[in-house]
């Protein structure tokens, strides 16, 4: 049972919906899956050194094309769709279950699909070519690596007509891969602050010219989170000791934000969750937490019956005013896998879900928003499907091209070694 | 022990050939070679690997030729006296006061219910596991209700007239330790029940017909007699405590309380390239594990030569 937005609306109709959903995302989030064993075994490479390909990584202010190779070609226009059933390879709960039986009957097959807990089993179980799925959502700051270590292959866009009439100009032609010679857009999230109001002084963050200081508050001890992700998490503490792209981030920075990230564990008492916007914030557990835009759309649904959801804020600090903070945003993708058997059938799913209908359906569920030219704040606002107050955690085409908004590219394994080191130490707590 | 192989090398005393009997262990080693030793390698594999230059993923190298040892310089210099020291300490004091509780606890339960309970004893035994059908995952979560601020411990609580309510979820130990000792405890209480249960009610009516009151009698007969039975529990807990990273994940959260599993899982799950790192802290921690289990082992074999002679 999937849980539209508006079936919610109401309060006295809001109920705590504490179900499989939940278990799931939780579940998923530690782990309990266990890793493909065999793709370990099948993953026995060539020795030697090997040069690293060069990575084609975009940003939006110098975007680029994906290379394209001889031997990794899009298939033809005008081939008739396989037979099904359609094999999707997605996050946990990242697909609405009420969008699958209507895929299903456009498409006229049926869908199946796995699910992968992190993106590097997906790359992993991928990589191992033991496997073969028609399509996979990657996030837009793989891409570069997927379509050099050939996992992906090219996308034929006459499949597509809803990729350049429906989708945002600024995604349609995205950054990491101009053109969309790989990818379409699936939806997009900027990382900001969630607080309650009624917990947390707003005026702790509106307006501040630095909004991630407040994590370093002591008035917030015991109350506040942030995720256990440690690339966000990093990233995070270089933002707000005023480091503008944490990609290009120095060993010196690092150490420093590795250092303001132990101070918070005595300071404020942090806590590390990944449930604690969507779950932690409505349960009354954290006054304030980091948060994905889309977690916050999608907590409404965790408040418990008595609980008063428009208390729920949002903040992305690249957009607010009077802040000089950069921020995160991002975007993720629909990628077809190199060894696809039913690539028609997946370029048709990838239409569908372009479609605005379809992906404002989906969006319902999965809370994450399509960039669809026509599902603007204002259309999303008064049609209810977000409240007022949470505006800020909607994205605009805008807010990609803003000066302060920060794109995170994939971290070669140098660098994320330091990242690593960084995030042992300041979980650590010793 | 006597050897007694009269009739040959062909034939055991039962006359049945040398085989047949290890012939039956040959599915149990079957198992153990694929579920255990071939993981166990993938491990060292990964270890030892090498990083693939374009996916940045550890590769595992198959070929001990090639194994490249100094992942294992950086984790012990990480564990003792580095950046893990503190976590290192914290996992195994974590895991010791919560099976010290976890015999202080189950010690009077298993020898209630395998000595007093009477005719009801399978009934208790049942109440005792019957909560633990039910996943260990969704336990934990049902903690996290019962804990959480407006949950129901609190609102218990604010029944009794409590005006302030502990924050049981912001990163207690002790919170962590309670639900290591929760999640574990039925696994402690049912290889000590069935020790307890196998004493022989006529060597307690021996030692009180020799004298000694009840206090002596658990002292000098029933606690020796169930001394493998404790050891043989705290073994079963002890070995997944020490693995356990979803109990502090789930109740706290808090760098304070994390575990070397959660690190382990950090390293594996998190990063892209790090994996070697977490694939060799689990052989250090295995490594540390297996030396709990040979005492154990050597423990169990010296009482049971000591019963024979």
């Amino acid at each position: 049972m999937a849980y539209h937005p508006r079936e919610n609306w109401n309060p006295s109709r809001r109920r705590r919906i504490y179900t499989r959903r939940d278990f799931l995302q939780r579940a998923a989030v530690l782990g309990i899956a266990i890793p493909a064993f065999p793709s370990i075994l099948a993953a026995c490479a060539d020795r030697g050194a090997g040069e690293g390909a060069a990575l084609a990584i975009g940003t939006p202010s110098s975007p680029v094309q994906q290379p394209l190779f001889d031997d990794n070609q899009a298939i033809e226009s005008g081939l008739e769709p396989e037979t099904g059933p359609l094999r999707i390879y997605n996050w946990a709960d990242y697909l609405s279950p009420d969008i699958i039986p209507v895929a299903s009957e456009a498409l006229g097959v049926e869908i199946e699909i796995t699910t992968f807990f992190n993106e590097e089993e997906a790359i992993s179980r991928l990589s191992s070519g033991e496997v073969s799925y028609d399509l996979w959502f990657p996030t837009s700051q793989r891409v570069a690596v997927a379509v050099a270590g050939q996992l992906i292959q090219p996308i034929n866009h006459d499949y597509i007509p809803n990729l350049s009439t429906n989708v945002w100009p600024q995604l349609a032609d995205p950054y990491y891969d101009q053109g969309s010679r790989y990818t379409v857009p699936y939806v997009t999230y900027s990382t900001g602050i969630a607080w309650r109001n009624d917990m947390a002084d707003s005026g702790d963050i509106e307006g501040q010219e630095n909004p991630w200081d407040v994590f370093w508050n002591p008035k917030y001890s015991g109350q506040l989170g942030l995720y256990d992700s440690f690339t966000d998490t990093i990233a995070l503490a270089l933002l707000r000791n005023g480091v503008t792209d944490p990609s290009q981030a120095t060993e010196a920075e690092l150490d420093a934000a590795g250092d303001a990230l132990v101070e918070l564990i005595d300071l404020v008492g942090v806590r590390y969750t990944i449930d604690g916007a969507y779950v932690g914030i409505p349960e009354g557990r954290f006054a304030l937490h980091h948060a994905w835009s889309g977690d916050l759309v999608n907590s409404q649904y965790y408040w418990p019956e008595d609980g008063d959801y428009t208390v729920t804020r949002y903040l992305w600090p690249a957009s607010a005013e009077g802040s000089t903070s950069a921020a995160p945003i991002s975007s993720d993708t629909m990628a077809i896998p190199i060894n696809a058997e039913r690539p028609v059938l997946a370029h048709q799913f990838m239409n569908f879900l372009l479609d605005e209908t379809n992906s404002l359906d989906n969006f319902g569920w999965v809370g994450y928003q399509p960039p669809q030219n026509s599902l603007t704040p204002d259309y999303l606002i008064e049609n209810e499907w977000v409240a007022d107050f949470l505006r800020p955690a909607l994205v605009t085409p805008e807010d990609f091209e803003r000066d302060n908004a920060w794109v995170q590219g994939p971290l070669d394994a140098e660098t994320e070694a330091l990242w690593s080191d960084q995030w042992t130490r300041a979980t650590s707590g010793a | 022990m006597p050897t007694n192989l009269a009739s040959g090398a062909e034939y055991d005393t039962v006359g049945q050939k040398r085989w047949v009997w290890p012939g039956f262990a040959l599915p149990g080693v079957v198992w153990l070679c694929l579920l255990f030793i071939v993981p166990f390698y993938a491990i060292f594999a990964v270890a030892m690997g090498r990083i693939d230059p374009i996916l940045s993923r550890p590769v595992p190298e198959w070929n001990p030729v090639y194994w490249d040892p100094t992942v294992f310089a950086r984790v012990f210099g990480d564990l003792f006296g580095g950046q893990l020291s503190g976590i290192a300490m914290r996992t195994i004091g974590y895991v010791f006061v919560a099976s010290a509780l976890c015999v202080i606890i189950g010690y009077p339960v298993a020898y209630f219910v395998s000595r007093k309970a009477g005719r009801y004893r399978w009934l208790w035994l049942l109440l005792i596991l019957a909560p633990f059908w039910i996943n260990y995952l969704m336990r934990m979560m049902s903690w996290v209700n019962l804990l959480s601020p407006d949950g129901q411990v609190n609102q218990a609580l604010g029944s009794f007239g409590m005006a302030s309510f502990p924050d049981w979820l912001a990163g207690h130990h002790f919170v962590v330790i309670l639900g290591l000792v929760y999640g574990y405890i039925p696994f402690f209480i049912l290889p000590l029940f069935a020790a307890l249960d196998r004493i022989d009610d006529a060597t307690l009516e021996a030692s009180r017909d020799l004298g000694a009151n009840n206090l002596q009698t658990f002292w000098r007969v029933t606690w020796p007699l169930s001394r493998n039975g404790v050891l043989g529990g705290l073994v079963i807990i002890m070995l997944p405590m020490f693995g356990d990273y979803y109990t502090p994940n789930l109740l706290s959260g808090s760098p304070r309380t994390r575990m070397l599993g959660n690190t382990i899982d950090q390293f594996i799950n998190q990063t892209t390239s790090q994996g070697a790192i977490g694939a060799a802290l689990t052989i250090v921690l295995m490594a540390f594990v297996a030396g709990l289990m040979i005492y154990y082992l050597v423990t169990i074999n010296r009482a049971t030569e000591e019963a024979r002679s």
